[in-house]
């Protein structure tokens, strides 16, 4: 088992990571033009009531003060408090969490869904037909871009066909599910493409490989010599693809929550960049760099239990 | 002779591509008795593997295509049989080993599982006594300690264990015949020669037939009964192998035959001792050379001596040769000659200057030196032709003027025997032997005091290495050159090298002028190794009887 130890000693290295992107988020946030006291109070305020209010949220301290009370906050567990919401930022994101994690789980679940089988029946038909039609297909889902993806198929399913939500939140487990069918649906359609392409090359390498060659010589049938051995080995480069790929669906929710009137963390981030939530802005971001530092652990985790050559 | 196993008649491969049909197996007749060993030689390219792909329809391509002929198994024709009825001939029939363990072998899946894999599919037993099966399987092909590494992966053992394991998922589904492609090219000789006789060994123990696969005649000539050669797609003769190789009636095999390094050669004018002036300055002077590698990760740190206490010392214009097997440290000592790998301790002159005493004697180092590199055809730049190829050293050189450049091209390639046609052509278009040609005339661009060759001729085949080997004789008398020649084959280096060193685990056990050490090695070790090479004489056996041979005596060719 030593080649799982580094599951105990790689979060220390995490330590130093989190305080580049703490510091890195607190400056860039700062960064944006604008004065949230003003943003708040509107363009009628008074000069005093805006002096007010910066005091209240230590704004008018200088930038390496107020980074270090975001720091003693972080130790207390809190962010800080939102200007717009007027709760701890941290409380607000608990708020806001479970809709994005969900989105996000539900959508890499069903992208290995699909990319899985599609990239299977490409590899093993390379050439021939369907292989033809999935790679015009997955030429489309990766050229279409993902809001017009969606609102097209709100059109189809839910005005059309009106099976499915328009958009928002459900509030019990089949409900949520049924809100969440679409936003994954076309988070998936782009992500599906990108992991079946990169799947089906390394399929197609490993049904030449001297591996599949010497099970074929030992009169394993094909089925047996594709899913016991060339399945296994084409995994390890496309799970560390999908975890890039994680990260930069973090991102998209921004995009997908919006045109779904999703009420998650993309949605919120939207809402406090446009009214200079300072605290909001820095602890989504935050939480998003840590969720794309804990992906990347996992995803090494699985490249281990997937391929026994390597050490980490 | 008895009644044949298997029965080939005609067989006629062709490939289908867009200029029309190539026949790349030429109606190929031979048959195979129970328990024999027909040992099939040719240099790449003759067709060898093609035909063994052919005899289980496995062909590496949709493009090619058995279009004649016949292949009958016991009297069952294979070429006409469907494909169900062939899986159950793969492996169960007639099993297969492949030159490289490494690649052939699933490095995801546990030794034994890939044992487990045949014996469940062809035999139909149990998980319990499928393991049981490949436990026992294990152990008949030599690992020590079967049910504990049953659970082990691949990469966890060495090419020879490797190819032990490879065996073993042949023999899982017990086949009648065992063809072996190359089944001993990328391991050690004495590797290899423990390889040989474990075959031997199963063959006796289980009736087995075996084609072997090989271009070393000497390893056709120990284990085999029947030789046959094949060239440019047809089989040009079959024989048994004594009058084969007495009187070879084939162009090709007369060739094969001359061209065999284990032949002693009386007439050796280019190893003829060079004048050495006294007190001259050597070339290369090592002393007490360490070259130590850093093992492990932050928490488990480790290192090994890939070198350990190296002196030699190169006078100019000798020819030394470094022989040992794979992990002995000699590419390293090569490597860190060419200032390539960091030196541990030590000292290293080239021509009397230090080689750690700074930048400017590196560059010193590096207009003076050149290396010719295993692979011709990776350590060529693949999208520069060989003259752009040449006239780039030329130039970094800058040694002559940049207006002769491509009249030295030209030179440069006939002094390798290419001719200036190859001017404008690119490494793919070229064979193996072209390649390595190429490589050398870049390393002689330099006009270096000193080649290093680092097993420059492995990748070759037999007749190709002879000509290679005889080019740099040429090369070495002509312009007086210092030539530090890398390889594992002994042969090569007995007939081209006036000094040689043996290496083992980081240290010269044995060093002197190559005639005595061959004839008579003080080092047990050298011994060992002179005698794990296969001879052309079936009469000098490579098997015969040895501590590690007790059960298998028997099982010895002949």
């Amino acid at each position: 088992m030593h080649r799982y130890k580094f599951v105990l000693y790689r979060p220390l290295q995490f330590l130093p990571v989190l305080f580049g992107i703490s510091v890195i988020t607190f400056i860039l946030v700062r960064l944006i033009p604008g004065d949230p006291a003003r943003v708040l109070l509107g363009t009628r305020a008074t000069p005093e009531a805006i002096a007010r209010i910066r005091a209240q949220y230590g704004l008018d301290e200088p930038m390496l003060a107020q980074y270090f009370y975001f720091l003693r906050n972080l130790a207390d567990g809190e962010m800080g408090r939102s200007i717009l919401y007027k709760i701890d930022v941290l409380k607000l994101i608990a708020t806001r969490i479970e809709p994005t994690l969900t989105l996000v789980l539900c959508s890499v679940v069903l992208s290995v869904l699909i990319a899985v089988p599609v990239a299977a029946i490409a590899a093993r038909n390379q050439g021939r037909l369907a292989d033809q039609v999935i790679r015009i297909v997955s030429t489309f889902g990766i050229g279409f871009p993902p809001f017009w993806l969606g609102l097209m198929l709100i059109i189809l399913f839910s005005v059309e066909l009106a099976i499915l939500p328009v958009s928002g939140y459900g509030n019990t487990l089949s409900g949520k599910l049924a809100h969440l069918v679409l936003p994954s649906l076309t988070v998936s359609l782009s992500l599906s493409t990108v992991l079946a392409r990169s799947l089906r090359a390394a399929m197609v390498e490993g049904l030449k490989s001297d591996v599949a060659t010497a099970a074929r010589a030992r009169g394993m049938p094909e089925s047996i010599v594709f899913w016991r051995h060339v399945l296994p080995n084409s995994l390890v480069p496309t799970v560390n693809l999908l975890a890039v790929n994680i990260g930069w669906l973090l991102g998209g929710t921004v995009v997908v929550e919006t045109v779904f009137a999703l009420p998650g963390m993309g949605q919120l981030l939207v809402r406090a960049i446009f009214s200079r939530d300072y605290m909001v802005v820095q602890g989504v971001a935050m939480v998003f760099a840590c969720a794309t530092v804990l992906i990347n652990f996992l995803a090494d985790i699985v490249t281990v239990a997937l391929d026994p050559r390597v050490k980490l | 002779m008895i009644a044949a196993l298997l029965k080939v008649t005609d067989l006629t491969v062709v490939h289908d591509g867009d200029g029309g049909e190539r026949t790349l197996l030429d109606a190929v007749s031979f048959d195979l008795a129970a328990g024999e060993v027909l040992g099939l030689v040719g240099e790449s390219g003759s067709g060898k593997s093609l035909l063994c792909r052919s005899l289980v329809r496995l062909l590496p391509s949709s493009r090619l295509r058995i279009s004649g002929g016949s292949i009958t198994l016991s009297g069952r024709e294979l070429t006409t049989a469907p494909e169900a009825e062939m899986l159950a001939v793969r492996g169960g029939e007639i099993g297969m080993i492949f030159q490289n363990p490494s690649s052939h072998l699933d490095p995801v899946m546990r030794i034994g599982d890939q044992i487990t894999e045949g014996i469940r599919f062809h035999q139909r037993l149990d998980a319990k006594a499928a393991r049981a099966a490949a436990v026992d399987i294990l152990a008949q092909v030599g690992f020590p300690d079967p049910a504990r590494q049953y659970d082990s992966y691949p990469h966890e053992f060495s090419g020879g264990m490797r190819q032990r394991a490879m065996i073993g998922a042949a023999l899982s589904s017990n086949p009648r015949i065992l063809i072996a492609d190359e089944p001993t090219t990328a391991l050690d000789v004495t590797i290899q020669a423990q390889i040989l006789r474990l075959l031997m060994d199963i063959r006796a123990r289980r009736g087995l037939s075996v084609i072997l696969v090989t271009h070393d005649l000497g390893i056709v000539a120990q284990v085999c009964d029947r030789i046959a050669v094949m060239w440019q797609g047809r089989l040009v003769e079959i024989g048994e192998k004594r009058g084969l190789l007495a009187a070879p009636a084939h162009a090709y095999t007369r060739s094969l035959i001359a061209s065999h390094p284990s032949l002693p050669e009386e007439d050796m004018p280019a190893k003829a001792e060079k004048l050495r002036t006294p007190g001259a300055v050597p070339v290369v002077d090592i002393e007490k050379l360490h070259v130590r590698f850093a093992t492990g990760g932050l928490f488990r740190r480790g290192a090994v001596d890939a070198v350990n206490g190296v002196t030699l010392r190169v006078m100019p214009g000798e020819t030394v040769g470094i022989v040992g097997e794979s992990g002995s440290g000699k590419s390293t000592l090569a490597r860190a000659v060419l200032g390539l790998t960091p030196v541990s301790s030590g000292t290293i002159r080239f021509d009397g200057t230090d080689i750690a005493s700074g930048r400017a004697v590196l560059g010193m180092l590096r207009r003076q030196t050149a290396m010719v590199f295993q692979d011709p055809y990776n350590a060529l730049n693949p999208h520069l032709t060989v003259g752009k190829m040449l006239a780039e050293v030329l130039r970094v050189q800058g040694k002559i003027e940049t207006a002769q450049i491509p009249a030295r091209c030209g030179e440069l390639l006939d002094l390798v025997g290419l001719g200036r046609a190859f001017l404008d052509r690119k490494p793919r278009s070229m064979s193996g032997g072209q390649c390595q040609r190429a490589g050398i005339a870049r390393a002689l661009a330099v006009d270096p005091k000193l080649i290093i060759a680092d097993e420059c001729v492995a990748a070759l085949d037999v007749t190709i290495q002879a000509q290679i080997v005889e080019l740099f004789r040429e090369l070495v008398e002509r312009m007086s050159l210092t030539l530090i020649f890398i390889a594992h084959d002994l042969a090569i280096v007995r007939n081209l090298c006036q000094r040689v060193v043996v290496m083992h685990r980081g240290v010269i056990v044995e060093e002197g002028r190559s005639e005595e050490v061959f004839s008579r090695p003080k080092h047990a070790y050298t011994a060992a190794l002179i005698a794990a090479v296969p001879h052309i004489d079936p009469d000098k056996p490579l098997l015969a009887p040895s501590k590690m041979a007790t059960p298998q005596a028997d099982g010895v060719a002949n």
